[in-house]
């Protein structure tokens, strides 16, 4: 319908730790809600005797539990207050397990978050770039037949965060993606707006994996933090103070040498006495996020660095590529917020290339001239919604809603149409 | 009411018991090709009699046989608006999962609401009573969820509603 | 999560980050649309974070309501008894809205609980804006006054170009919702739905809610309204509120509750949709149970290797089989 266009469009992108909504135009999202549902059980598991008496009962008592339930921070306090609630989480690693918990998940996300009208507003939807086509179809089902959608277009979540650097720059359709969430960190070429599929890579670490680590280190040198909260105390104390330092070795002597101006101090209170205690931060700072560049101080089995994987991942993508891809290696999540997190990846992946031309140049003589490759790590105030925000904008341009899936081509074809969604003009 | 309901899927019951006996038949026109032949119907020769069974005028069955496979369309009863869009609603919902039926049409036959193709790899993989039963049951499970679906939507509406008028005591 | 909530829950999301950050500078600048096509605007400056200028559209008022500069009845007197003191009312409105408000943050009330009511009274602005008109009748129903549109029927708009209407009587108040839906299936779906509200009020807990009845035809109270304005597809819904309906703090819940019924119809038919929806899933789960029990017995007994190979095989696997 016409109305819908003039209004802005919805944008939910939907991640296994976080759900991130708002309407396109604006900068930021409007909720970001961890990606839970809490449903009461406790009438489903009232006797299963079909008798004819309780029947109605027990059929009212279904009616009434799936009227009763909780999405986001809600659910999650709901869960620890009453055992009747229990969590259940529908998006793992990037899929969608639970389409019935996820199809009341976004009823909650429209009707109670953002309180809009479904008929009214055309919807950006996103999903990794490993998604089945009959997860789309199952989401077009959902949107159209349930919401009423008018239109709905399903973005893939690493195109959408090349398209959030288009304020800064020029609109580049080609690089990599490094999205470093919550609970799963990939690297994903895309050239020309198109994923490259069989070149994705995946990094076992996580931002969560961070968190636990500066727990351990914490825990590790003694330091009394109450146990329930140590979780949330060293994810605190990763946002305000961690930073990606160039030598490891360097860090440790400048701590040594100079305590004073690198060791912080935090300060809380232990929720169940009120009594403050303090807390020293000190190599924590440092090592947290080198995880990332040295996984085998955290992690046994894994001893390729980021760096290395996003190299292996251009590598393996057409050579024609490659240059480009090199040239636009795009930062997306929460993690890769860390201070200096893009100038040591860029000087790493850098070593790498470097290394590699100095060995075809030695292997060739002189008789090859190699031209230098241009290793370029962006890096903008948005990465933490950089896919949210990249969808804004998309579905703010002109072109989105007639790239978009109608209501009346769903109507006339079938969910089928739901598999496909072209990269439109508006994109590059 | 209910004796109604028995003879009419006995009758088909039995009416697939003799149709379903379907060999392997490659195609006769293009080399190579294996087709079901219910499906194109270009030889009268490898197809049997259509037999439609009716209940009533509101519900019936079209059985159509041939060589190699057998198509089962269904019209199922819709007594008020209602139902009639709980029915569509969730035939739809099934025909987009024909996928792991195995045994389910994509669409329905024209002037049907839900269809079945099943070919004689089905019978090989499928022991064929079993699979009888399974639609047979199908058929029954169809007018038992419409019928749950109107009652739970009903009782919803119920609920909701008392929830709002409580709101003005 | 059955009822819809008064206060916006992003505004009042903001309002509250504004309050417990307003020292620190922050440029906001943020639109966002709700139900019945309200939009809101808010914006705060780094150079004077203590003011918030909070701007609301209303949706387009069908012919037969009365707004006065471009406000219906009443909001005006309404704003500024909700929320003396912090607010300012800029004339003329941001370009696009109808409604512009300057709110002062740093003159809310010290005490907590008294603020959070504040703040919570501002995130529902929209309640006190567009359920203005239908205040002031229940308000003078409440007290027993005369109504100043006594036994004339006023409309009051609850979605672009759709209004329903009010009938002041001397000891009760009538109100009828003509109601229109864009779906066929969310059509019918409603009129069971009112239907069953029409039953439910029948049943013994609610003798005290409102009368309430249902007409596929306009009733007799509307015969004056023009046609266009009475076109419904789901027939006509009518509340009839007494005193007992409005006393003291029901007033607000009441005005709220009835300027939002129409878009209370239509979540809980969606609702109901993604509830058909989980119980087809779960019957095709157990119909395709069923399908696999069809697998041959024997396959059970043969042994893991054997019936490894026919799970695994599909129609197309088996067809790739048997032609080559």
């Amino acid at each position: 319908m016409d109305a819908a266009t003039s209004r802005p469009a919805v944008v939910i992108d939907n991640g296994t730790g976080y759900s991130k909504m708002g309407f396109a135009g604006n900068i930021e999202p409007s909720f970001i809600a961890p990606t839970v549902v809490a449903v009461n059980e406790s009438f489903l598991n009232q006797g299963r005797t079909p008798s004819k008496a309780n029947w109605q009962a027990q059929h009212s008592a279904g009616v009434m539990a799936d009227l009763d339930f909780y999405i986001g921070d809600e659910a999650v306090a709901k869960s620890r207050s009453s055992s009747s609630y229990n969590l259940s989480y529908p998006i793992r690693h990037g899929q969608v397990d639970n389409w019935d918990a996820m199809e009341r998940f976004w009823q909650q996300c429209i009707f109670e978050y953002l309180r809009c009208d479904p008929e009214d507003h055309y919807f950006l939807l996103t999903e990794s770039p490993m998604t089945a086509p009959e997860s789309r179809e199952y989401t077009g089902e959902i949107m159209f037949e349930t919401f009423n959608v008018p239109g709905l277009y399903i973005a893939v979540q690493p195109v959408l965060a090349l398209a959030a650097g288009y304020t800064t720059s020029k609109c580049e359709m080609t690089g990599v993606v490094v999205d470093v969430g919550d609970g799963a960190t990939s690297v994903v070429p895309v050239a020309e707006g198109y994923v490259i599929g069989s070149s994705i890579k995946s990094f076992p670490l996580t931002g969560t994996d961070v968190t636990h680590f500066i727990e351990q280190l914490i825990r590790e040198r003694g330091e009394h933090i109450p146990s329930e909260d140590s979780f949330e105390v060293a994810r605190k104390i990763k946002e305000t103070y961690c930073y990606t330092c160039s030598d490891i070795v360097k860090e440790y002597n400048k701590y040594d040498q100079e305590p004073a101006k690198y060791i912080k101090q935090w300060k809380g209170i232990k929720p169940k006495t009120r009594a403050p205690y303090t807390c020293d931060i000190g190599y924590e700072r440092f090592m947290g996020p080198e995880i990332f560049f040295n996984p085998e101080i955290y992690s046994g089995d894994t001893s390729t660095p980021l760096p290395s994987v996003v190299d292996k991942c251009i590598q393996s993508a057409p050579i024609d590529t490659r240059r480009a891809l090199y040239k636009n290696v795009v930062l997306s999540g929460g993690s890769t917020m860390l201070k200096d997190f893009n100038r040591r990846l860029q000087r790493d992946i850098k070593k790498i290339v470097d290394e590699r031309m100095q060995a075809t140049t030695a292997r060739h003589g002189e008789e090859l001239k190699v031209q230098p490759v241009e290793v370029n790590v962006v890096s903008h105030p948005i990465q933490r919604y950089a896919v949210w925000f990249g969808g804004s904008v998309l579905a703010s341009t002109p072109e989105f809603f007639a790239a978009c899936h109608t209501k009346a081509d769903y109507e006339e074809y079938g969910s089928t149409i739901c598999r496909t969604n072209p990269v439109f003009k508006g994109m590059y | 009411m209910a004796n109604t309901l028995r003879l009419y899927l006995s009758c088909i019951r039995n009416t697939l018991d003799a149709a379903m006996c379907l060999q392997n038949f490659p195609c006769q026109e293009v080399e190579r090709h294996n087709k079901p032949e219910v499906e194109l119907k270009t030889s009268p020769e490898l197809l049997l009699n259509p037999i439609l069974i009716c209940r009533n005028e509101a519900e019936k069955c079209l059985i159509e046989t041939s060589i190699n496979s057998l198509r089962i369309s269904l019209k199922v009863k819709q007594t008020d608006e209602l139902e009639n869009i709980l029915t569509k609603k969730f035939l739809r919902f099934l025909s987009m999962r024909a996928e792991a039926f195995q045994v389910l049409r994509r669409k329905p036959v024209q002037g049907y609401d839900i269809s079945f193709l099943i070919t004689n790899y089905h019978c090989e993989e499928l022991q064929k009573h079993k699979l009888i039963g399974f639609i047979i049951q199908f058929m029954e499970d169809i007018d038992k969820e419409i019928s749950e679906l109107k009652l739970s939507v009903n009782t919803r509406g119920r609920l909701v509603a008392t929830e709002f008028l409580k709101q003005f005591i | 999560m059955i009822l819809l909530q008064s206060s916006s829950k992003f505004l009042l999301q903001t309002l509250l980050n504004r309050v417990n950050n307003l020292e620190k500078a922050v440029e906001l600048d943020y639109q966002w649309v709700e139900f019945g096509d309200v939009r809101y605007h808010i914006q705060v400056t780094m150079k004077n974070p203590q003011y918030l200028s909070l701007s609301v559209s209303l949706p387009i008022p069908p012919p037969e309501t009365i707004f006065y500069g471009g406000l219906p009845v009443g909001a005006l007197e309404a704003i500024k008894a909700a929320y003396i003191g912090i607010v300012q009312i800029l004339d003329p409105p941001r370009d696009g809205f109808n409604l512009t408000l300057k709110l002062n943050l740093s003159k809310l009330p010290a005490q907590d609980e008294q603020r959070q009511v504040l703040l919570v009274k501002i995130a529902s602005v929209r309640e006190v804006v567009l359920g203005a008109p239908l205040a002031v009748v229940l308000r003078s129903l409440s007290s027993k006054t005369v109504s100043p549109n006594l036994n004339q029927l006023v409309a009051i708009v609850h979605r672009p170009k759709e209004s329903f209407f009010v009938l002041p009587q001397a000891e009760k108040v009538t109100v009828i919702f003509p109601m229109r839906f864009k779906d066929s299936i969310d059509t019918i779906l409603a009129t069971s739905f009112l239907q069953e509200l029409i039953e439910a009020r029948r049943s013994a807990g609610l003798q005290n809610a409102p009368l309430c009845s249902w007409s596929l035809s306009p009733p007799p109270e509307l015969k004056e309204v023009p046609a266009e304005a009475l076109s419904a597809n789901a027939g006509f819904v009518t509340f009839v509120i007494y005193p007992r309906h409005v006393e003291g703090k029901k007033l607000e819940k009441t005005v709220w509750s009835l300027s939002t019924f129409h878009a209370y119809a239509s979540y809980h038919v969606k609702c109901s949709e993604g509830f058909m929806h989980s119980r087809m899933r779960r019957r095709v789960d157990s119909l395709i149970q069923a399908l696999d029990r069809a697998k041959p017995d024997s396959e059970a007994s043969m042994g893991t290797g054997q019936s490894k190979s026919f799970k695994g095989l599909s129609l197309k696997d088996s067809r790739t089989n048997s032609s080559s």
